[in-house]
């Protein structure tokens, strides 16, 4: 479907799609010189807001204000030829189907002036995006319910007998279902995930299908159910679990296994402000900036130096770190750029047999 | 001019211009654009073929159906005697009768639905008491399956048909169950033979009004629901949400179109039947 | 024996007292009608009578069981309704086949026994129509079949011909009454038609406020009420200030007043006399027992009758009914009249 999205003549045609979504029917007010930034929202704006925005507005005198947006209205934004925001702060994910759309400016690296761009790895520093930070996906369970033996990989996850109980895992509409996990589960090496042969996941996924709860689709509906004791082990954003395991809940998590995600900035090249996007991006990159919002979401820095300002104790629970890179794996994204209509249509009948 | 002189299409331009601009014109726009980007028909066929014959819209459609075919039957036998006891009272007892019924819609359907999760978890007040009463012995899965989704969506829905079926109820008249009464019917007799055939046709609308409403249900099944329990507008959801595939969604809308305008149509066939012809 | 009775019976509403210690027998195959104007309580006997209501207090008798606390299709009767009370998704063949089918009475009993109440009622061939189909003269024909077909002992009838024109209403009227004798019911008949329940019943009992005010034969309870209202409710009537003199009294004008029946008290009451009962003479006569001078103020041609206001007194008339017979005189407005009755037409009342 991507490469049909290239078509000539079908921005045009489609030029009234943002009817279909209320929000861009009115254009908001924007003060004047405002960079309007698109971000996961909730509590996630309140610590950004502290470290990045406004030391942002009091170095430059540039306000930002974060706006929720899902992935689909980005899109439709974009074919309606009627872009409402500046930065967009997202899944790596859909960054890559935006660039391919063609919708976004490349990253002024050389004009930064407070980050330096060689401090971010290679494969986080992109034409068009650049990482702000990293998360991964891991095995948590109940420490009430497991006491003694706990499951340590996703093979023991998928053993119902030896560690018996509900579980979740992901759904296809939180972005991915584990299928790298269900492969994992029936033998595959870690480097050898991908390509993803997705018959087999859904094959192994059929297994554990009985003692699955519920695929969760959300961040706040998995912390809910491992909370509310709903499920005894899934699948779950590590900064959502951290958050219930420092108010002393009852859950812990291996590293063994986990999936390394990453969250990554791009800017709308028909932006209204993309210079004053691009200056937020640099101010962003800074380490002791990117430490301060780490620290306080408990997702990884992608500034190599950010982790010269964290203890010991704090590296040692973010993920992107040293050990986090041993144990885990870095999801491929392209992979699922390329398959996610194959795998979202496959995905649905499975679910549905 | 008294109003009753004014042509009926004129009554009704304000309220058809609105269904006009506000429903027909967006949803045929989104169709016809769309399909529009696939191309060609043959595309179109293809298109048709990979989403609607060997995608899943086929189980999602038999779910969709068989939840709203359940759901409504819950409705229907929930609100039947809600709606009885409404039409009979008066003053504070109506009022009261009518804020439970309506008060939840002050909400939003996402709060209310979490609400049912506190209720029907399986950690839930509901477990806990009948943990607790030693009715049984490990908790009843109320959420996150089909009965979850049944629980939820009849919730929901129950205003809809009982203030049909109140409205239905309301307009019988009373002195004719006493006239029944006194010719000897008993009651169940009262109740079947007079007071159930004139409230007829108001089950009929509301048992429409609920299923149709059930056929395009997401919020309540997505939060509520199961693996296995996708409905159709669920399905559109994610070829919207997920996949950025509009003429997939356009093509799943086309099918639940398709479906509810012939229920639709068996609906005002029945209405318009002679037999059928309710006072 | 006694169809129908009720002792004591009273009914309160809150503070209020609808219904206040009704006492009534009533015959089997008596057409009794419960007359009176709107609020004095004889929907309500009737609704006691139905079983809709229960009494606060007394028994409702019906042969010689009490059924105070029968439900209504225990009592087994046939009851018509002011608003016909139709069943509108049924049929006239349905409808008056329901208190049959109710109880559960074989097909063919069914059938034979609605299309003999409908030839009663004259609607044979109606069988298929619904309610909307019918006339108001229609639906009420449907009622009456309906409430006859179980052959009940009893038939309650609350206002049935209300909401009937004139015409119509004499026919039904006539119609009713026949059905009546012919199946030798006994009617229990509410109106507030005088006129009907006149023409109708066997026997009146006028209800004033919760009590019954007078009962009796339509004859007897017309020219011999036993209080002014009953006097006033049933027809036309004059009623004329005395004051007591002996036997006699005096009236308007200090015109000696004679009477056949009732009693005065001391300070005073009513002469009560109908106006058909007056003559009415050109002239103004000498002073006589029962014989008024005055002056035509009005003359209304009635038809069969003339009406004559004539002022006896200033601000006090009588009305006069004269038949139009053969050579009868009229007298113009503006005419000096003398009206005057024999004292046996007449009597005093307590006011």
């Amino acid at each position: 479907m991507n490469d049909k999205i290239l078509k000539p003549g079908r921005r045009a045609l489609l030029g009234g799609a943002a009817l279909l979504a209320p929000a861009l029917a009115a254009r908001p007010a924007r003060a004047n010189g405002e960079v309007i930034v698109r971000t996961p929202g909730g509590v996630y704006d309140d610590i950004m807001r502290r470290h990045v925005y406004d030391p942002f507005t009091r170095e430059t005198g540039i306000a930002v204000r974060p706006v929720a947006a899902t992935t689909a209205k980005l899109f439709a934004m974009f074919r309606a030829n009627n872009v409402e925001l500046d930065l967009i702060d997202t899944g790596n994910g859909q960054l890559i189907t935006l660039e391919r759309m063609g919708a976004l400016a490349p990253i002024a690296y050389d004009s930064w002036r407070w980050s330096k761009p060689e401090d971010v790895a290679p494969e986080l520093r992109l034409r068009t995006q650049v990482a702000n930070f990293v998360y991964c996906t891991v095995l948590a369970y109940s420490k009430e319910h497991f006491p003694n033996a706990h499951p340590d990989s996703w093979a023991d996850f998928w053993n119902a007998e030896r560690f018996p109980g509900p579980r979740m895992l992901a759904d296809m509409a939180a972005g991915s279902p584990n299928l790298e996990f269900a492969l994992l589960a029936d033998g595959v090496p870690k480097d050898q995930i991908y390509p993803i042969d997705v018959d087999r996941a859904l094959r192994s996924l059929t297994r554990i299908r009985p003692s699955i709860r519920r695929f969760w689709d959300t961040g706040a509906l998995s912390a809910q159910m491992l909370a509310d004791k709903e499920v005894v082990a899934g699948s779950i954003w590590n900064g959502r679990l951290q958050t219930l395991i420092d108010r002393n809940a009852p859950l812990a998590y291996t590293w063994n296994e986990h999936m390394i995600q990453v969250q990554a900035l791009g800017i709308f090249k028909d932006a209204r402000n993309v210079a004053g996007a691009q200056r937020l991006i640099d101010f962003m990159m800074q380490p002791h900036v990117q430490a301060g919002y780490a620290k306080e979401l408990i997702y990884g820095p992608t500034n190599q130096k950010a982790f010269e300002g964290l203890t010991p104790e704090e590296i040692a629970r973010m993920p992107g770190g040293e050990r986090s890179r041993r144990s885990g794996f870095y999801q491929n994204v392209t992979w699922w750029e390329d398959n996610r209509d194959r795998v979202n249509r496959a995905w649905s009948r499975w679910v549905l047999r | 001019m008294p109003l009753g002189r004014l042509p009926a299409w004129l009554l009704l331009a304000p309220a058809l211009l609105l269904l006009l601009g506000m429903f027909l014109v967006p949803i045929g726009w989104f169709l016809v654009a769309s399909l529009q980007e696939l191309g060609s028909l043959a595309e179109i066929l293809e298109e048709a073929d990979a989403v609607l014959l060997s995608g899943a819209v086929g189980g999602a459609l038999i779910n969709t159906l068989w939840i709203s075919a359940v759901v409504t039957a819950l409705v229907l036998v929930i609100g039947y005697p809600v709606s009885y006891a409404m039409s009979r009272a008066s003053g504070l007892a109506f009022t009261l009768l009518l804020l439970c019924i309506v008060l939840p819609y002050f909400t939003s359907t996402i709060v209310r639905t979490y609400a049912w999760m506190v209720l029907l978890g399986r950690n839930g007040l509901i477990n806990q008491l009948l943990l607790g009463l030693g009715l049984v012995s490990e908790p009843v899965q109320l959420l996150y399956n089909r009965t979850g989704v049944i629980i939820g969506m009849t919730y929901v829905l129950l205003p809809y048909m009982v203030l049909t079926l109140y409205a239905a109820m309301k307009a019988v008249d009373m002195r004719l169950l006493q006239a029944a009464e006194s010719m000897g019917a008993t009651p169940l007799q009262v109740f079947a033979r007079v007071f159930m055939p004139l409230t007829l046709h108001g089950v009929v609308a509301g048992v429409l009004i609920t299923f149709i409403l059930a056929l395009g249900f997401f919020v309540t099944p997505a939060l509520m629901g199961g693996p296995g329990d996708m409905m159709i507008a669920m399905l559109i959801e994610r070829e919207v949400e997920l996949t950025q595939n509009w003429p997939g969604a356009a093509l799943m809308t086309i099918v639940l179109l398709v479906v509810t305008l012939i229920l639709y149509g068996l609906y005002s066939r029945f209405t318009t039947d002679e037999k059928g012809a309710m006072p | 024996m006694q169809a129908v009775a009720l002792e004591g019976v009273t009914k309160r509403y809150g503070a209020e007292t609808v219904v206040a210690g009704v006492d009534l027998a009533i015959p089997a195959g008596e057409f009794f009608t419960l007359l009176g104007p709107s609020g004095s309580g004889k929907t309500t006997t009737l609704s006691m009578l139905a079983g809709f209501v229960q009494p606060d207090e007394g028994r409702v008798m019906m042969g010689g069981r009490d059924m105070t606390r029968v439900p209504p299709r225990g009592r087994g009767l046939g009851m018509v309704f002011q608003n016909y009370a139709i069943f509108p998704h049924l049929n006239v063949a349905e409808n008056v086949a329901f208190p049959l089918s109710v109880r559960g009475a074989p097909k063919a009993e069914i059938e034979s026994r609605v299309a003999e109440a409908l030839a009663m009622v004259k609607l044979t061939g109606f069988e298929k129509r619904y309610q909307r189909q019918l006339s108001g003269g229609q639906q009420q024909r449907v009622a009456l079949a309906r409430a006859i077909v179980g052959h009940p002992a009893v038939v309650l009838m609350d206002e049935p011909l209300g909401a009937l024109d004139k015409n119509l209403r004499y026919h039904m009227q006539v119609e009713i009454k026949d059905i009546q004798q012919r199946l030798g019911m006994t009617v229990i008949y509410v109106t507030h038609d005088q006129e009907e329940a006149l023409t109708m019943s066997d026997r009146i009992a006028i209800m004033e406020r919760g009590r019954i005010a007078q009962m009796g034969p339509p004859r007897e309870v017309y020219e011999k009420p036993e209080s002014s209202f009953v006097a006033a409710f049933l027809g036309e009537a004059n009623l004329l200030p005395v004051t007591p003199e002996g036997a006699a009294a005096r009236g308007p004008g200090g015109a000696l007043i004679q009477a056949g029946a009732g009693s005065l008290p001391g300070k005073g009451g009513l002469a009560f006399i109908r106006p058909e009962k007056l003559s009415i003479t050109a002239g103004l006569a000498d002073a006589a027992p029962n014989a008024l001078p005055g002056r035509v103020l009005h003359a209304s041609f009635l038809g069969n009758t003339m009406r004559y206001e004539v002022e006896v007194e200033p601000g006090r008339s009588v009305l006069c009914d004269t038949a139009n017979a053969a050579g009868a005189a009229l007298h113009a407005p503006g005419a000096d009249v003398t009206v005057s009755w024999n004292a046996a037409d007449s009597r005093f009342l307590a006011g």
